[in-house]
């Protein structure tokens, strides 16, 4: 299980998480949805220690996670960042992206790897004969299925999605969901999703926080129906989704 | 990569004009017709002809040869140059960039007093330092250059290491040292071989107008700039003197941006 504790971070007077405390199961889909600017992006780096919390612990199976444990630590947390794009080294080919962690992390032999590469870019549907294409070679779509291999790459235990799918048209968000609810289930990995999207946590999720302002106002387990929420701002978060929903269906209409 | 060059017509000239001041450089002895340093006053001011296919000089010395011999004198002080400056601005800013905190500080501090010294007066000052005139114009740029090199590179790393794919790399298990050399070093690289490039074009210049300043090579020395100033006082009788050389530092400089700039957008991925 990996749990963040009593998390707080500010940036100068600006308090971006405060005082939160949610745990990531092994296995499961656990959502975050808020606003812009509610902290889920703060969260997400503390939770892949890339940003240490000012007061609070990550723990992760039990263990707190310190400094000197962090490098150790980069095999079972893996994260996919909201731009796929400028999350991949422009230099480098789609492969060498897929080999360095196998050869960091995983310590594979070179026969190894590239086996891997190719039992990779099979699982996330990327075209064996783009591996050797740089980034902006690749479209979106084939950009975002990278990143996802390179986190599932060393078979991590948990994988967090920042804001992984806006951007993404209807189409090939559809697809992307699709392929990672059936990569979750194959491969029991637990996700952590952060979104915006309500319609995208409510398809994933099994748990589902809700977070506004640096804080949490409502964790829901094993959401069934949008009339689950509780708290005033979910529910006005569903309504503004219900609302952006019926406008589109007029248009149609029209 | 060398398809890409031959791709590009702005590359194929550069790389063939600097191609013939690299050749001009390397085969000087076996180009140039006559001794570039031998005085016929008996022949000075002497129109082209077979012996002297650009004429002579007023010592009567052949301007073609002196011309093919500047070239190897100019290059081999301004070639180990740029790679000096090269290799400690592109050390120091990388490092210090990407470490950041007091380390940066510090290069921001120790940059800032050298930034301060015109380049000029730094040469004036360090170019009587040694016995090889070579070597003291050499020393003399590389401390007067060096800083506005590490500036620029500070900033490509600065820019750099912020991009969210430093982030990932990190997650992929690199270390801090395998980031800087596979990954920040090569996305800067295209732009380094531009900023090094001008350098080099800048660093021929610099040379021949330290000789025009009389803070150069000797006078009298087979070199461009060397050249010019002895050219000067004759530019209304013999404007050749003086249009040579100079059109040979123009070209030798023309060449190397021209390369550089073809290369740079060859390199960088974004640019395709």
């Amino acid at each position: 299980m990996l749990k963040a504790e009593h998390i707080c971070r500010s940036y100068g007077a600006h308090k971006a998480v405060d005082d939160v405390t949610i745990s990531i199961e092994d296995g499961l889909i656990t959502v975050v949805i808020g606003e812009s600017g509610s902290g889920k992006s703060t969260l997400v780096r503390i939770l892949s220690y890339i940003e240490r919390p000012d007061s609070g612990k990550v723990i992760l199976n039990d263990r707190e996670i310190v400094r000197s444990m962090v490098r150790a630590q980069r095999r079972t947390v893996q994260l996919v960042m909201q731009d796929a794009a400028s999350s991949l080294d422009p230099h480098q080919s789609a492969q060498q992206i897929l080999d360095e962690p196998l050869k960091l992390l995983m310590k594979m032999d070179k026969d190894t790897r590239r086996k891997r590469i190719t039992e990779l870019s099979d699982m996330v549907q990327f075209p064996r004969d783009k591996l050797c294409n740089k980034v902006s070679e690749m479209s979106g779509g084939q950009q975002k299925r990278l990143c996802i291999a390179r986190a599932l790459a060393t078979e991590p235990q948990f994988i967090i999605f920042d804001e992984s799918f806006s951007g993404l048209d209807v189409t090939l968000r559809s697809q992307v969901l699709n392929m990672l609810k059936d990569l979750q289930s194959r491969l029991k990995t637990g996700f952590l999703i952060i979104t915006h999207d309500l319609d995208t946590a409510m398809f994933m999720a099994d748990r589902i926080y809700v977070m506004r302002n640096g804080k949490i106002v409502e964790r829901l387990d094993k959401p069934k129906s949008l009339l689950d929420f509780k708290s005033d701002y979910a529910k006005e978060l569903v309504r503004a989704a219900e609302y952006k929903r019926q406008a589109l269906q007029n248009r149609k209409e029209e | 990569m060398l398809r890409k060059i031959l791709h590009k017509p702005q590359a194929i000239l550069g790389l063939a004009m600097m191609l013939a001041v690299i050749l001009a450089m390397a085969l000087a002895p076996q180009l140039a017709p006559n001794d570039p340093n031998k005085v016929d006053i008996l022949h000075k001011f002497t129109e082209p002809c077979e012996q002297y296919p650009m004429g002579t000089d007023d010592l009567g010395r052949c301007i073609e040869s002196r011309l093919i011999y500047g070239a190897r004198m100019s290059m081999s002080i301004a070639l180990p140059t740029i790679i000096i400056i090269a290799v400690i601005s592109t050390l120091l800013a990388t490092v210090c960039a990407y470490t950041g905190g007091i380390v940066d500080k510090v290069f921001v501090i120790v940059s800032s007093i050298f930034m301060a010294l015109p380049p000029f007066l730094v040469a004036i000052t360090l170019v009587g330092l040694f016995e090889s005139k070579e070597f003291s114009i050499m020393i003399s740029i590389v401390v007067a250059m060096w800083v506005w090199n590490a500036q620029v590179v500070r900033t490509y790393v600065l820019r750099e290491k912020t991009k969210p794919y430093i982030i990932t790399c990190r997650m992929s298990g690199c270390s801090e040292l395998r980031i800087i050399l596979r990954h920040v070093l090569p996305n800067i690289f295209p732009h380094l071989l531009v900023l090094y490039s001008t350098g080099l074009s800048g660093i021929i210049i610099m040379i021949s107008s330290y000789a025009f300043l009389g803070l150069g090579l000797e006078t009298g020395t087979a070199e461009w700039g060397a050249m010019m100033v002895n050219a000067n006082k004759l530019i209304f009788t013999h404007p050749e003197l003086i249009a040579y050389p100079g059109l040979c530092i123009l070209f030798a400089a023309a060449g190397f941006n021209l390369f550089g700039e073809a290369l740079r957008d060859i390199c960088d991925p974004r640019e395709d």
